[in-house]
């Protein structure tokens, strides 16, 4: 048998390579586990039961799912336009500072309330990637520096207003903010309507992408900026509105996790969801409909972290597994353009 | 019974994932001889050089030289053994002399050598084969003349004995390529074997001892040039006849103007001025061509009436409507068409798909759109339109446009242009890179707008074309317009003396 390279792979091709390189990741990691004594064949029925044994599994999984599945959608709208958003974390911050802000000093109902703490996450999100995108559209500075550097100081701002100015007065302890008065409802006991939400984002981004004019030139744009120019798209603008809205859903994820599962602004409270988000991008190769699966994948990831940590094994592990997902993609992306062919 | 000859190809094979690009070739050539290699793209020629040069290995077949079997197992290996290219893209580092380029990799370069020295020494070579260089100075300050002379120094000062050369004459003027020319004859004079690559005939008809034709990875013949003409050439490359194509509008008085440049000048990519207060202006119905050696502010004119470039003096008019400040979206809206020189890299967007390419300049009307909304299929059925109209045949037209040949994207990109040109079709280069039977192709198609009233604004360096099918032609140099006149009265003596900067006495 010879090895024959083909030009171009279908949809099929990728997913078939991503779910093979999935796979061969765990496999690897398995044996890994196996080496160092662990009876993988507990432990892997442990972390399958953990997330989908039961509704309680289930819930926690989907409240892992539905922030991965926005920052992943983040990073990946960006992509399409040819643009590493890597400062997801910053924007998740940053529309979790908006959102708590409007949380605790508005006073309005419910849904109200949570419609605008919603935008100001938006906004938040936006507002913290708007200098990389302008240094970025009118100057070409690049964005994985700008991005990735505001997300340091995203933190140490979130640090500073919850030991400072937003610290809440009546715990002594912890450094974080009041409670919010406004919750998100449930949608089932433990998982919130912002599921719900995140999905329904995914879709509006897709169709945005995929069916409107508006989703073709960003598409050009992403594909070859100098013909996009040429056919006369407006290509700084596109560039621009691409980076708000990728920083805005950032902003979002923030928002929904302050106002849905945290109810209060803390630090650390991004949980490395903007950094992952990459990952997830990266896994479905910047399709928004393949960040439903890819983001799904690290939500069992991280939840399966939480069972090998009751194993006594290191929180390392499951980042390092991650690591062998993202490296296996990446191997298995080019082997997919690869075909056996009968010896000549 | 000759001698063994110098080069001997014996049934070279290889095989590349989903195509034999060399098919059984045979070739040989003799010392004191010019051979020359001619096909259109993908006939195998690139692949073939390659394997004697030793970048490539050959799956089957034999290489020998002055009749033993060699094995090249690098492109090292080909150089000591005495065979040296010049490739059509020169391999030249442009912030060093042309002395540190000749030094550069070499191994009798003194481990210690001084500027003077390396200069010296280049001067000495220079001398030897007769090559007119100027070793103190360095290549970006070169003209594509120039360079190539350097490149020829450095393959010859390694000791070639056979001298390959990949479509020499794309970058020369015409006295530049004369001058290359009687060199080549110079240095086969001297008992070496010098293998010519090109696609242009008139060339190897003048040039050539004996000429071998490849298609589709096979030699199809392998003629001395006495017995050739033409068409006998043009057929066995092509394996068909060809129509004659083109052809001088059929009278009637051309149109209104519809392009008009006043005193326009405008700056290159580094800000260096590249239009010169250039006034032009095209009229419906008609082909103006615009001649001249690539880099003389071409590339720079057709940005400026397309929209991508902005003048820094000057107006240019479309229909009689300034267009000072807008952008290409504008002049689409004016109703101009644009094949740019570097399909690939401006007018496709690679990694998309062939139809998502094909409606690049229509995917804002309907059918492709109505409102915000893009349908995809509305812009399938648009794009099987164009794709048929230019000829292009691909299985799938979700597959990326990349994939898809130069004379497939380029006849893509002609036909979608087309189809938005209602009032002026800017085509630089439109044939540059295509083989014989897109050619043709291309410039009926570049007809077929003049014939519907739209103006041509076509650029090209193949003087042959320009004179076949442009209406009038201007002649540009260091960004100025050395003249303008008929097609008819121009040749190609004269085309060329303005093309090298001669300007003509009134």
């Amino acid at each position: 048998m010879r090895l024959r390279r083909v030009a171009s792979v279908g949809v099929w091709g990728i997913i078939v390579s991503r779910v093979a390189s999935v796979v061969v990741a765990l496999g690897i990691g398995g044996v890994a586990f196996a080496l160092c004594g662990y009876d993988v064949g507990r432990l892997a029925g442990d972390v399958v039961s953990a997330s989908f044994g039961n509704l309680f599994g289930i819930e926690d999984l989907g409240l892992l799912w539905s922030p991965l599945m926005l920052t992943g959608l983040a990073a990946a709208v960006a992509l399409r336009i040819g643009l590493w958003n890597i400062g997801g974390e910053g924007q998740f911050y940053a529309g979790a500072i908006a959102a708590t802000l409007v949380g605790l000093h508005v006073q309005a109902p419910l849904w109200v309330a949570l419609g605008l703490m919603a935008v100001a996450g938006f906004a938040g999100g936006a507002l913290w990637i708007a200098v990389p995108a302008v240094a970025r559209a009118f100057w070409a500075v690049d964005e994985i520096i700008t991005t990735l550097l505001l997300n340091f100081v995203a933190a140490l701002l979130v640090g500073y207003l919850c030991t400072g100015p937003m610290r809440d007065p009546h715990q002594a302890v912890t450094a974080a903010s009041a409670h919010i008065p406004y919750e998100i409802p449930p949608l089932l006991d433990d998982l919130h309507w912002g599921f719900a939400v995140s999905v329904a984002l995914v879709g509006v981004v897709a169709l945005l992408l995929g069916r409107s004019v508006w989703g073709y030139e960003v598409r050009v744009a992403g594909s070859n900026g100098r013909a996009a120019f040429y056919a006369g798209m407006p290509v700084r603008v596109r560039l621009m509105q691409v980076f708000l809205l990728s920083g805005g859903l950032a902003g979002v994820a923030g928002m929904l996790e302050v106002a849905g599962t945290v109810h209060r602004l803390q630090g650390g409270i991004s949980n490395n969801f903007g950094y992952l988000g990459i990952m997830v991008a990266a896994l479905a190769g910047a399709s928004p409909l393949g960040v439903l699966p890819a983001s799904l994948l690290l939500a069992v990831l991280l939840n399966a972290g939480i069972v090998l940590q009751s194993y006594g094994v290191s929180s390392y592990a499951v980042l390092a597994l991650t690591g062998l997902v993202l490296f296996c993609a990446a191997v298995g992306e080019r082997l997919a353009y690869l075909r056996m062919r009968p010896a000549a | 019974m000759d001698a063994a000859p110098a080069v001997a190809l014996l049934g070279i094979t290889k095989r590349f994932p989903g195509l034999v690009a060399n098919d059984s070739i045979d070739l040989d050539v003799r010392a004191g001889e010019i051979h020359a290699l001619l096909g259109e793209n993908g006939a195998g020629k690139s692949t073939l050089m390659n394997i004697l040069t030793g970048i490539y290995q050959p799956d089957g077949g034999e290489i020998r030289l002055g009749g033993a079997p060699v094995r090249f197992a690098s492109a090292a290996d080909a150089i000591a053994a005495g065979i040296g290219m010049v490739h059509q893209h020169f391999k030249l580092i442009r912030a060093f002399t042309v002395a540190e380029n000749i030094h550069l990799g070499w191994g009798e370069t003194p481990l210690a050598v001084s500027a003077a020295a390396m200069e010296a020494r280049t001067r000495a070579l220079a001398a030897e084969f007769g090559l007119d260089v100027r070793a103190e100075a360095r290549v970006e300050d070169l003209s594509a003349g120039e360079q190539q002379r350097v490149e020829i120094l450095r393959v010859l000062a390694r000791g070639a004995r056979v001298l390959i050369l990949d479509e020499p004459t794309a970058v020369l003027t015409p006295g530049e390529s004369t001058r290359l020319l009687e060199n080549l004859r110079a240095y086969a004079g001297a008992g070496r074997a010098v293998i010519f690559i090109s696609h242009k005939l008139d060339e190897v008809l003048a040039v050539a001892d004996r000429i071998t034709v490849l298609r589709a990875g096979k030699r199809v013949a392998t003629l001395a040039t006495a017995e050739c003409d033409k068409a006998r050439l043009a057929r066995l490359m092509v394996g068909r006849d060809l129509a004659p194509a083109g052809g001088r509008s059929p009278g009637g008085a051309p149109g209104e103007v519809v392009l008009a440049l006043e005193g326009v000048s405008a700056q290159d990519d580094r800000g260096v001025a590249a239009l010169r207060d250039v006034s032009l202006h095209v009229r419906a119905g008609e082909i103006l061509a615009i001649a001249g050696v690539a880099g003389n502010g071409q590339r720079e004119l057709t940005e400026v009436v397309t929209g991508l470039r902005q003048v820094s003096a000057g107006s240019v008019r479309l229909g009689g409507q300034a267009m000072a400040g807008q952008g290409p979206a504008a002049f689409l809206a004016a109703g101009v068409g644009h094949i740019p020189e570097d399909r690939l890299r401006t007018a496709l967007a690679p990694s998309l798909g062939v139809a998502q390419n094909a409606v690049l300049r229509g995917y804002f009307r309907p059918p492709c759109a109505r409102g915000f909304r893009f349908s995809p299929a509305g812009a399938m059925a648009l794009a099987r339109r164009i794709v048929g109209e230019a000829q292009v045949f691909v299985p799938n037209l979700r597959a990326p446009v990349r994939n898809l040949s130069g004379g497939n994207q380029q006849r893509l990109v002609a036909r979608r242009e087309m189809a938005v040109a209602t009032r002026l079709l800017v085509a630089a280069y439109p044939t540059r890179g295509l083989d014989i039977g897109a050619i043709e192709t291309l410039l009926r198609f570049i007809g077929e707008a003049r014939d519907r009233g739209v103006g041509v604004l076509m650029v090209s360096e193949e003087l042959d074309e320009v004179l076949r099918i442009a209406d009038r032609v201007a002649v540009l140099f260091k960004g100025r317009v050395m003249g303008v006149f008929p097609a008819a009265e121009a040749d190609g003596e004269r085309l060329g003396l303005l093309m090298g900067g001669q300007a003509e006495a009134a």
